[in-house]
Formats: structure tokens, sequence, C-alpha cells
């Protein structure tokens, strides 16, 4: 069981805690609002105004599935079956308190990123989140804020570079990690050095508990994942492909201005 | 007196239609009606899962604009493909998806679906935001996209947490074709091959 722990917070010292609690094809946060203003490249722009369907940027696609084999070996002998226990073993409540923790700690990234962004109205509701629930939430356990109407809402350095106007780039399945692109990968390695709490671990000489934090994310992500996950492997024809435009299309949403429209099939004239 | 009534309601139906506008309340009244249908679809412990997958099919065709969904997810192909290719193609279309959505519904464990607003598109549609809450208390957002055509309202799109279905798919079966050598029949192959597993 030992080993068990220290492989995942080995595994965990690999990853940046930022994105870890967030897994990329999570569809089940609380509250997920667009992000606001949106610089987008002429390239991104004429994207957006004639959708073509080869919105697929995938030129290492090769490489890409190879690294997703990878990727669903280590999960399905290892992480699932840890996730698996996990939910087996603590109640739905504690997971749940673990759960709002995490994302408790998480708010300061959100904090910086708020204000890089130059969203100082955003910037002060995650302050106050932060504030709120770090005290009255009991150190984070349960999410006061949201009840009193301030939602968390969710941004990240590779958010933070799209609103500067940085295109996607290709898309990239990280190892382990899994999917990304080239404009998120740079954002996951700003979280991390961007993170208060990490920054303020490895300064206090705490890394161990940074790697801690990691290691109860990952599972945290997987066990609040590991259905939906299920789900799409069981429904998908070509399951990487799947999820490659689910992570695309939930990164593409989380930038998107509220007033933009999603292409959609629609009526058409020779029916 | 009531001929002429009905010929003017019809009339504004009439022009409505040609409009394609709807209102987006009756967008909701709508969705509200679908959702009702299959909670008490899923909730109906008399019925067989194969009963329970015929009444399904009965709202995906009745409710769903399937062909035209049909043809967005096959995407430039739908040109390329014959007739007897995108028959095919329609009939695996729906299929799969009410085998998949049956499976889903063995594990239905009393969510709620609730009707939470609703908002006109610049394409002249409408989407309907809803949401699943589970028993957990975890909601899952869904929005739907409703076009009126000849009168009738029905749904092109379900958006998961932003996520189109209908382009998720697309580019899924894109995939599929390329790596068939372009061919329609690769989809098709892959469909049947998909719906044999479901059994």
């Amino acid at each position: 069981m030992k080993i068990v722990f220290s492989l995942l917070f080995f595994l965990g010292g690999l990853l940046t805690p930022a994105h870890a609690q967030e897994d990329a094809w999570s569809y089940t946060t609380d509250a997920v609002h667009p992000g606001k203003e949106l610089q987008l490249s002429p390239q991104e722009r004429e994207q957006d105004l004639n959708p073509s369907e080869d919105t697929d940027n995938d030129p290492f696609e090769p490489v890409n599935r190879v690294v997703f084999e990878f990727n669903e070996l280590v999960d399905t002998i290892f992480l699932e079956p840890l996730a698996a226990m996990y939910e087996g073993v603590v109640h739905e409540f504690i997971r749940e308190r673990v759960g709002y923790a995490l994302r408790n700690l998480s708010e300061p990234l959100v904090l910086v990123n708020n204000l890089l962004q130059g969203e100082l109205g955003d910037a002060g509701e995650t302050l106050d989140r932060f504030l709120l629930n770090s005290t009255y939430g009991v150190g984070g356990l349960f999410d006061v804020s949201t009840d009193l109407g301030i939602p968390y809402k969710k941004e990240d350095f590779g958010m933070t570079l799209a609103s500067w106007g940085m295109g996607a780039g290709p898309y990239i399945v990280l190892p382990i990690l899994g999917p990304s692109n080239l404009r998120d990968t740079l954002g996951r390695i700003g979280d991390y050095g961007f993170d208060p709490i990490n920054v303020w671990g490895y300064s206090a000489d705490k890394e161990l508990y940074c790697d801690i934090r990691t290691g109860v994310q990952i599972l945290d992500a997987k066990t609040d994942n590991i259905k939906i996950i299920e789900d799409l492997r069981k429904n998908a024809i070509d399951y990487y492909a799947t999820i490659r435009t689910w992570y695309s299309e939930r990164r593409k949403h989380l930038v998107r201005k509220e007033s933009e429209a999603i292409e959609t099939p629609r009526p058409d004239e020779d029916e | 007196m009531k001929k002429i009534i009905f010929a003017c309601v019809s009339l504004i139906f009439w022009i409505q239609g040609c409009n394609a506008e709807i209102e987006p309340k009756n967008a909701e009244t709508f969705m509200k009606t679908i959702g009702d249908e299959v909670i008490s679809l899923l909730t109906d412990k008399t019925i067989t899962d194969q009963e329970r997958a015929n009444q399904f099919r009965e709202i995906l065709q009745t409710r769903f604009n399937v062909k035209a969904i049909g043809k967005f997810v096959l995407g430039r192909y739908w040109k390329q493909a014959s007739d007897e290719e995108k028959q095919k193609f329609l009939e695996l279309f729906k299929e799969t998806t009410v085998a998949s959505y049956a499976t889903r519904f063995k594990e239905y464990t009393s969510e709620r679906f609730e009707i939470l607003n609703s908002r006109a598109e610049p394409d002249g549609g409408v989407i309907v935001s809803s949401q699943i809450v589970r028993p957990n208390g975890q909601v899952i957002p869904i929005d739907w996209k409703i076009f009126e055509k000849n009168g009738e309202l029905r749904i092109y799109d379900v958006i998961l947490e932003g996520i189109s279905m209908g382009i998720t798919q697309r580019s899924e079966y894109a995939s599929v074709i390329q790596k068939g050598g372009g061919r329609i029949e690769a989809i098709n192959q892959a469909l049947e091959q998909k719906l044999t597993t479901y059994q």
C-alpha cells in the first residue's frame, strides 16, 4: 500500500498541480463561466467566422496516438483502480470536502491569472471567495461563497495566454497529463511557476505538501471523471479523436465570449 | 367566424414558419415536454428494455432532426456519398444513438431534469439551457439547440458544457473516414461494428 502511494506521489511530482484537479474532459464542474474579453488572432477569427471542418490541428497525430495509448495503459492499470478504491473506501461526504479544499487551494492561482488578464472585478471575487471559504468555510472544506452567490470561476495560464491573443496551436498529448495543445502546455508550465502555493512550498522547503496535494488532486479528478471516461470509451468509435475534440472544444468554450455562437447543425433548404 | 379565426391563426403560424423565428419560451415548453417524456420512460418499470429503446427511438425520430444532424456530422463527406450510402449512414447513425442511450438508461437513478432559460441565437435558432441534477447534487449543464422548420420544433444539437455533440461526432467520424482511405463505407462499417457491441 505504501508503495502505491509513494508511486502516486512520484507521479504527482511530475504533474503541474494547477490542472491536475480538473481533468481536461471534466464536464461536471459546478460553475463554468466562459471567459470574458478575448482577443483572437486573425487566423482564429477567420476560423470562427468561417468554421472550417478541419479544426483538428493535429500535425503530430502519429506520435500523439502512441502517447495516448501509453496514458490509457497507465490509467487502466494504475490510476483508475486507485480511483475506484478511493471511491469505495472513502465516504462521499469526505471526498466532497477534499474536492472543495483542493479547489480552495487553487484559488490563489486563479487570482494571479485574474490579475494577469487585467480582470480586476474577477480578481476581487476570487479573493473574496478564498477569504470566505478559508474562514467561514473551515479552511475551504465548504464552499460557502457559492451559496452566497460568488461561484467558482476557473482560470489558468493557458486561458490567460488566450486572453492575450495567443492561438491554441497544435494538439499535443502529454505523457500522463493527457490532452493539451501548445498554448495550454506553456500554460501548465506558467501555472506551476506562478502558483502561490507552490512558490510558498518550495521556498519554505515544504515540497512534500505540494506533492501530496498533487497526488490527491489526481485522485480527486479521476474519481470525478471515472463514469464519464467509461461512457466515452464505450460509445466512441475513435476514442482518440473523441477526446481530441472534447478537449479542444472544452478549452475553446472556456475562453469564448458569451456572445459568440457555437456552430451547430441547422435546417437547410434541400431537406 | 370560427373559420376566419382559424384562417388568421394559420396565417400567423405560416408567416412565423416562413421567418423561422421561434419564441424562446415555446422552445422551453417544447424541451420541458420532451424531458417529461424521457423521465416517464425511464421511471416506467412495467416496460422491458427493448420497449424502452423502441419508445426512445420514437422520441428521437419525432423530436430531433436526425437527417440534419446526420448530414452535419458527415460534414464534407455528405456531398461525396451516394444516396444509398447516405440512407445507410442515417439509419446506422440513428440506431447507434438509440443503442448508446439505451445502455445509459440502465444506469438511471432518479436524476432531475430542470429547464433554466432560453435565448434566441443569431442563426435563427434558440438555445434552451437545462441541467441534470444527480442524486448526489452534482449538476450537469446541457444546452439544446432548437430550430423551427415547417411549423415544427426540432432539436438539432446537444451541447454539454459548451461542447457540441455534433462537432464532436463530426470530428470523430472524419477521423474514421480518413483512416479508411476517405471512403464513406468506412464509417458505415465502423458503425455497424459498434452496433454489434451493444447487443
